[in-house]
């Protein structure tokens, strides 16, 4: 049996395979450096720019509930009522949170909300629980997370993966509540890339996935009707908070 | 699976594909149900001949320059921590991953929807590792496997040919005792396989595009299952075709927009996710992440007239507009790439002995050039291949193929043609018969031919099994001659004016 | 008959296509008449033949060259203004030349020339002539298939809309599923025929299901398979096939003959945008 093991990451396997693509190609290697990509027209940047961030709310939230969200504008001062409304609306007996800093919390006023909560169990999603961290998000009715974006375009949040905040934290919950603030809301997916793709390239943003979700999970697999809720999450509700 | 999906001669899967009438009756609705939702979709983005214009450039350019991205991309990988295999065919792809797969001793494998795993073979390859089970968890490809690995028959919704009833028979066999509701089903298997996502130890995915300037991979999904693919087991294998790269995260954006504007009608798909391997910190992801580059017969098409055909994003809306794959579904075709696509890939990537037919189970009719939204000019790659079939590869030996030699002297020397100009109303009128005040009006008037003996060449009556023929006019009265004599009068005309 | 001359001069050259030629002379009758009411001086060069798209979409390229060549002399033998044909699908493969010979020393030029002076019948009545209202009359109801080729490869999409939209008396009723190709294809209809019968069956369905009197297209190749197609189910009694040629061409009152009153914005060159 040949080793195809021990041939991953060789400059052998590579070499040999680029060689003859090349060749194949009839082109030379290397040749990229002197003809970067010059996009020819910038629509990705133009379209639905000059918008103010009241006209993007509106477009978000028609989009958003366009892809069956459930979509809500609040002061921070109400958004912890909010959020004990979705914990009873979806029968919340166990809670996924991030483990964000203190700081965070407080920030969205939430600090007060999340220390005295009534659900057990509540589980933050932790660095140093490591897989733990998927059972919990498992067993777990509802996540309620921070996204970094909402594109008003498509209704999608945008989320990286942190240490505070795993991937799976976002796709094995039953339920899903996203908080977004208004400021937050970019016209397309254009402008969250490019902040990631900054932010990356910089040093910045060390993280191994970013997620661009639109809506709760759905397949149309079965005679093309549209079913809601496969894999992830059944539904999901966006909040905005509109003054930060 | 491999290319291939039945060994059936074409006239054979023709006939059965004409036969079944859910199958032909479901891919009616969904063509015209995709038809309102993807231009729904692309005149709501505005510029549309923009975006295909900018779409078209990423993956022209991108394939001009492959080696040298590949090799960024490969860089990035094992900078994050990553491994990458290029596997120069089917064996050595699906060979690496069975001997990753018997390394890390992989006992439960969960694979997400990937048309070149299915290509590669891969299933059944790693299957043959005693005490390893394997579960597709797409939704289509699950009820696929679930009955008996049934072949797919569209890339994007591979079951489009079974109906409600037939997947709920599926179903029963692994104890689901409800209806056929799809919802009600989908939640079944939501649990089913959920019990088995959070033991999987080994995931698979393929690869939307690869990013080669940070060495993440972009999956474009609506289910979930390719993220918990992602997320859960410690290692995970991405499977991708060489040509699914592009320069950075940007141009991924782009491209996730237009794909998923052309393959389901969406703004977005639920999830557009850029992954690699988890970062220290991190919780979940794989700990170890291998990325198997796949050539497998693609760089044939390089430097050839077939290279538009890499810059296929796979979204699926060429079979969607086609009206040959209006008729025969996927099975007629007898590839997992079928329609449009499908025609211009099968041959390259399988062989002309096996898919020789693939070329002329086509009208020419360009809906899929005018839809492809990265702007391959599929009609014209698919006379490419006729050209190679008869002019260079000499396929055809029939009757057929020297009446259209004799068609090409006959197009090529006038006096050929006035000689069957002269002949026409005489030969035509042999078997003809005359029309009636029953026959359509206006298309018959010297009479109509709607029975020829059988030895007559099948390029004559392959016409007139299916639709009746003109008796063509008597050579007086032809347009040639109503010419000269209209011109004659004109002249007289002038001269009285 | 004397009919008034229009104020242009033109000197069109007749494109008649083989299928003119051998089976529907009443095809290329209208046209001529139509170009000559509208002022222009027609010719038809007798050495054309055929666009060659039998042998070219059957894969015989080579076979095929020959055919191209004699079409290119026979319709630049005459020194016209325009070359004309009422079939769009054809003039599409008169447009393909420039491509097919653009490294051919001798024919490059000739196939430029070629393309730059070919229009398929109603693309040059609105595009070139101008002509908003053919004068005509026809009192029923009519269906339009739309071809293939001329919408997707010559990219025209508006002009026998427009035209027909001028008849007088004439009611148009929308063909469901227009986009969809009828089957013809060519040598595809006879090469696969189970492949054709099943579009064109899909085809005939929904023309009937139109209760319209007139089948209409650029497209005789097409009416051919679609009519043909319907009177072999014996379902075409009801029916009259008509070339947009001849229906453009019938009852004609010159007097009303109108120009559009801005051309400019229709002299553009048809092209393939606005299309999903």
């Amino acid at each position: 049996m040949t080793d195809f093991l021990k041939e991953a990451d060789t400059a052998q396997n590579q070499e040999d395979f680029l060689n003859r693509i090349a060749k194949a190609a009839n082109r030379p290697r290397h040749a990229l450096a002197d003809n970067p990509l010059e996009p020819v027209n910038e629509l990705p940047e133009t379209t639905l720019a000059g918008k103010s961030q009241d006209e993007l709310l509106e477009i978000a939230k028609k989009n958003s509930e366009a892809v069956h969200v459930n979509f809500k504008v609040v002061k921070k001062a109400d958004l912890g009522t909010t959020l004990d409304e979705f914990i009873s609306e979806k029968d919340v007996n166990s809670l996924m949170l991030p483990s964000f800093a203190e700081e965070k919390w407080t920030d969205y006023s939430l600090n007060m909300w999340h220390q005295g909560l009534a659900i057990d169990p509540v589980y933050y999603w932790k660095p140093e629980l490591g897989r733990e961290n998927i059972t919990n998000a498992n067993k777990s009715d509802a996540a309620i997370g921070f996204a970094d974006f909402l594109l008003a375009e498509s209704g999608t949040i945008t989320i990286a993966t942190y240490p505070e905040q795993g991937r799976s934290f976002h796709f094995l919950p039953t339920h899903y509540l996203a908080i977004i603030p208004k400021s937050k809301i970019l016209p397309r997916s254009r402008q969250a890339m490019d902040y990631y793709e900054k932010e990356i390239q910089a040093g910045n943003l060390a993280t191994s996935n970013i997620n661009f979700i639109t809506g709760p999970s759905n397949s149309g697999d079965i005679e093309m009707v549209l079913i809601v809720g496969v894999h992830g999450p059944l539904d999901m509700e966006y909040v905005v908070v509109e003054d930060m | 699976m491999g290319i291939a999906t039945s060994n059936k001669p074409f006239d054979e899967r023709v006939k059965e594909a004409e036969a079944d009438n859910f199958m032909r009756a479901s891919v009616a609705k969904s063509q015209d149900a995709q038809f309102d939702k993807r231009t729904a979709a692309r005149r709501e983005l505005g510029n549309w001949e923009g975006w295909r214009d900018l779409s078209a450039q990423i993956r022209q350019h991108t394939i001009k320059y492959l080696p040298d991205y590949l090799e960024e991309f490969s860089d990035n990988v094992k900078k994050n921590g990553g491994h990458v295999f290029f596997a120069k065919d089917d064996k050595e792809a699906s060979g690496f991953i069975k001997e990753l797969a018997i390394k890390k001793h992989a006992k439960n494998v969960v694979k997400s929807k990937s048309m070149v795993t299915t290509e590669i073979d891969l299933d059944k390859t790693l299957l043959s590792i005693p005490g390893l089970a394997l579960m597709e968890t797409d939704l289509a490809e699950f009820i696929l496997q679930e009955d008996n690995w049934d072949e797919p028959t569209h890339i994007v919704f591979p079951t489009l040919h079974k109906n409600r009833d037939q997947i709920q028979k599926v179903f029963q066999k692994i104890g689901y005792t409800g209806d056929n509701v799809p919802e009600h089903m989908a939640k079944f298997v939501r649990q089913y396989l959920r019990n088995y996502f959070m033991k999987a130890d080994f995931g698979i995915t393929g690869c939307n595009f690869a990013v080669a300037n940070n060495g993440m991979i972009n999956l474009v999904t609506n289910e979930g299952n390719a993220d918990l693919t992602m997320a859960i087991p410690k290692t995970q294998v991405v499977v991708m075709g060489m040509e699914r790269i592009v320069p950075s995260l940007k141009e991924a954006e782009t491209l996730d927009n237009i794909l998923s504007r052309s393959a389901v009608g969406q703004k977005l798909t639920s999830y557009c996710s850029f992954s690699s391997a988890k970062k220290v910190g991190e919780a979940d992801g794989p700990d170890d992440f291998y990325v198997v580059i796949v050539d497998n017969g693609r760089s044939k098409m390089l430097n050839s007239e077939f290279e538009p055909m890499l810059q296929c994003i796979r979204c699926g809306s060429c079979l969607n507009v086609c009206p040959v794959y209006r008729q025969i579904g996927g099975k007629g075709y007898g590839s997992i790439y079928p329609g449009p696509m499908g025609d211009v890939l099968s041959p390259i990537l399988g062989g002309y002995q096996q898919f020789r037919d693939l070329p002329y189970a086509c009208s020419l009719c360009a809906a899929c050039t005018e839809t492809c939204p990265v702007k391959i000019p599929l009609h014209d790659l698919i006379r490419k291949h006729r050209y190679v079939e008869m002019d260079q590869l000499h396929l055809d030996h029939s009757m057929t193929n020297a009446l259209l030699k004799t068609v090409g002297k006959g197009t090529a020397s006038p006096a050929l043609f006035a000689d069957a100009m002269r002949g026409a109303h005489i030969g035509l009128k042999t078997f003809g018969k005359k029309t009636t005040e029953k026959d359509i009006k206006n298309l018959f008037p010297e009479g109509k031919v709607n029975h020829l003996p059988a030895i007559a060449p099948k390029l004559v009556h392959g016409w007139v099994d299916v639709r009746d023929l003109a008796v063509a006019p008597k050579y007086r009265e032809n347009f040639r001659h109503w010419y000269k004599k209209n011109q004659q009068l004109t002249e007289e005309e002038q001269k009285n004016d | 008959m004397h009919l008034p001359r229009m104020h242009v001069y033109m000197k069109v050259c007749i494109f008649s296509t083989c299928i003119v030629d051998l089976l529907y002379p009443n095809v290329g009758k209208a046209t001529v008449e139509l170009l000559q009411r509208f002022g222009c001086e027609t010719v038809v060069p007798s050495k054309q033949i055929c666009c060659g798209q039998p042998t070219f979409n059957s894969g015989y390229d080579r076979e095929s060259m020959a055919t191209f060549k004699n079409q290119i002399d026979a319709l630049l033998s005459i020194d016209a203004d325009y070359i004309v044909g009422p079939s769009g699908s054809c003039v599409a493969m008169l447009h393909e030349y420039k491509d097919i010979f653009k490294d051919d020393p001798e024919y490059a030029e000739k196939a430029q020339v070629l393309y730059d002076k070919s229009y398929e019948l109603t693309e040059f009545i609105y595009r070139v002539l101008g002509i908003l209202d053919c004068g005509a009359e026809l009192d029923d109801t009519a269906t339009f298939h739309r071809s293939c080729h001329m919408t997707r490869l010559l990219g025209e999409r508006t002009a026998p809309f427009v035209l027909l939209d001028h008849v007088k008396g004439l009611k148009m009723i929308p063909l469901h599923n227009i986009q969809l190709c009828c089957g013809f294809g060519g040598t595809f209809s006879a090469k696969e025929p189970l492949l054709s019968r099943a579009m064109v069956d899909d085809k005939a369905d929904n023309v009937l299901k139109t209760k319209a009197h007139i089948l209409i297209a650029c497209e005789q190749s097409c009416l051919m398979n679609i009519g043909g197609r319907i009177n072999r189910r014996q379902e075409g009694e009801h029916i009259k096939i008509m070339h947009i040629a001849e229906v453009l061409n019938h009852n004609v009152d010159p007097s009303r003959i109108t120009y559009v009153k801005d051309t400019d914005h229709v002299m553009v060159p048809a092209n393939g945008n606005g299309v999903f």
